[in-house]
């Protein structure tokens, strides 16, 4: 069996929000716990109430979403039922404890309580939990049947994809949140060169890691049955180097230009993001019949 | 109540004996009164070869078979292990159940089972897969797909004594390996089945299945 039908874009669109929520988490807490407080002006730097809202918000949004996935979702409420074996089972229990976190530092925020090295541990925790999620996210695919996901390559495009979009993302939401600040501008350009960096090492993953086995033989895929999907792998290279080209720019930016930028360079990566994962779930082939 | 001398119920195929007749496949879909689309067993045609030269011309020098395959009510269930519901369980005589109560839909049991077992019921908007007629074999009748085979194709019963009474192998073109799941079938292969996995053969009837 090949191709999974082109009935995926509930999950892509779960996958992707996640990924870009758990990569900005990063992104500030990352800013947090290196800087310190001296970012936004909460207790937690950047890690301000509209941030941590915003995130909570993503990952609400991701959930709701994925329910489309289901036959039926109001038993969703089993999904926990397996931890010992399944893989999606674990995922969905590191989203919840993710957004749990996001919801506790907000409600520290919220309160202004909270001893420093507590709150560092805590978001440091959130930040672990958020690799935890994506981990199990990609492990999900990672079958035994499916060669075609089963390999390095799987794990390593889901956390790039969270470095790619997560950054931008991060980046695009300080601007508009503080528009005239130096240190904005500063988190700004770190970002997109995390970003930047995301979309060199996503290059060198599809020329090395990504596998060579066509789809294994096995009957006509997605690919075969839906022409149009034919583009995806040329639309998603070219849309991710226009995104790789507006970040080398930022670095030559001048600072009244960099939100369009960034917003540009997000655009273009949620563009490439979405034709990746579609071309994902399109080679889909399993052993046997 | 599950045959408490059973541990592992199994399905036997001849593949040397059967004619594709499809009996099985109806008498399955008959007795669960499945939905279009659903084929708790499946009758793959399987066919490759081309030409060859003998003398001085080109004779055609091809082969086809069958396989009747359903749920293998594996050893190492795969389905099961991807379900986040345990909506997928084996009993105590070795069938694997779905619990249409507790499957959520999500399909991920469907990428991960290599035989295509469990499928998609669209309109209940669940999964769905052979159980092996465990009503009917807890009665002490054999399964429907078994009964119905005019060519004594198929057989079943506990997983040592068919091999005592057939022997065989659970590997045929185009299974995959039974390291992976371990499924509990015997099939005496099609003389013909050892070309398949070198020459260029196909399952010729996707269409119907």
């Amino acid at each position: 069996m090949s191709g999974t039908g082109g009935k995926e874009w509930p999950l892509i669109c779960f996958t992707l929000l996640s990924q870009t929520a758990v990569g900005a988490f990063w992104t500030w807490a990352a800013f947090f716990l290196v800087m310190g407080n001296t970012g936004g002006g909460g207790e937690f730097g950047f890690l301000t109430i509209p941030v941590l809202t915003a995130l909570g918000a993503v990952l609400g949004l991701a959930a709701a979403i994925s329910f489309f996935h289901l036959g039926k979702l109001w038993r969703a409420v089993f999904v926990l039922n397996n931890l010992r074996r399944s893989w999606l089972s674990r995922e969905i229990l590191f989203e919840l404890a993710f957004l749990f976190m996001i919801a506790l530092l907000a409600f520290l925020e919220w309160h202004g309580v909270g001893l420093p090295f507590v709150i560092g541990g805590l978001v440091a925790l959130a930040a672990v939990i958020g690799f935890c999620f994506l981990f199990s996210m990609a492990k999900i695919y990672m079958l035994t049947t499916v060669p075609v996901w089963r390999g390095p390559h799987t794990i390593a495009s889901f956390f790039l994809s969270a470095l790619l979009l997560g950054p931008l993302a991060a980046a695009a939401g300080q601007g508009s949140l503080y528009k005239y600040s130096d240190r904005t501008h500063s988190f700004q350009d770190i970002a997109a060169f995390v970003s930047l960096s995301a979309v060199v090492l996503i290059v060198l993953m599809i020329l090395f890691l990504t596998p060579r086995v066509g789809f294994l033989g096995a009957r006509k895929t997605t690919l075969l049955e839906y022409p149009a999907d034919r583009m995806y792998p040329y639309l998603a290279f070219r849309i991710l180097f226009l995104g790789a080209a507006t970040l080398f720019l930022v670095a030559f930016h001048k600072k009244q230009e960099i939100g369009r930028l960034i917003s540009f360079a997000l655009a273009s990566a949620v563009a490439a993001e979405v034709l990746g994962r579609r071309l994902f779930y399109a080679i889909y082939s399993r052993v046997g019949v | 109540m599950p045959n408490p001398y059973i541990h592992q119920y199994a399905f036997f195929f001849d593949a040397s004996a059967c004619s594709g007749c499809k009996a099985c496949q109806g008498a399955c879909k008959d007795k669960h009164d499945l939905p279009v689309g659903v084929l708790w067993r499946r009758v793959y045609e399987v066919a490759g070869g081309g030409w060859k030269k003998a003398g001085g011309v080109w004779v055609p020098d091809v082969f086809s078979y069958n396989l009747s395959m359903a749920c293998h009510h594996c050893a190492n269930p795969i389905c099961g292990d991807a379900c986040p519901t345990k909506a997928i369980f084996k009993r105590d005589d070795g069938i694997v159940i779905l619990d249409t109560q507790a499957c959520i839909g999500c399909r991920y049991c469907e990428w991960a089972c290599p035989y295509g077992a469990t499928q998609f019921d669209a309109a209940k908007r669940i999964m769905s897969k052979c159980h092996f007629c465990y009503d009917y074999v807890d009665e002490g009748k054999p399964p429907a797909c078994v009964a119905a085979c005019p060519m004594r194709a198929l057989d079943f019963g506990e997983l040592s004594d068919l091999k005592q009474k057939y022997g065989g192998t659970a590997e045929i073109f185009p299974l995959p390996d039974a390291k992976i799941t371990e499924p509990a079938l015997l099939i005496k292969l099609h003389k013909d089945a050892p070309r398949a996995g070198k020459d260029t053969a196909e399952v010729a009837n996707w269409e119907e299945i």
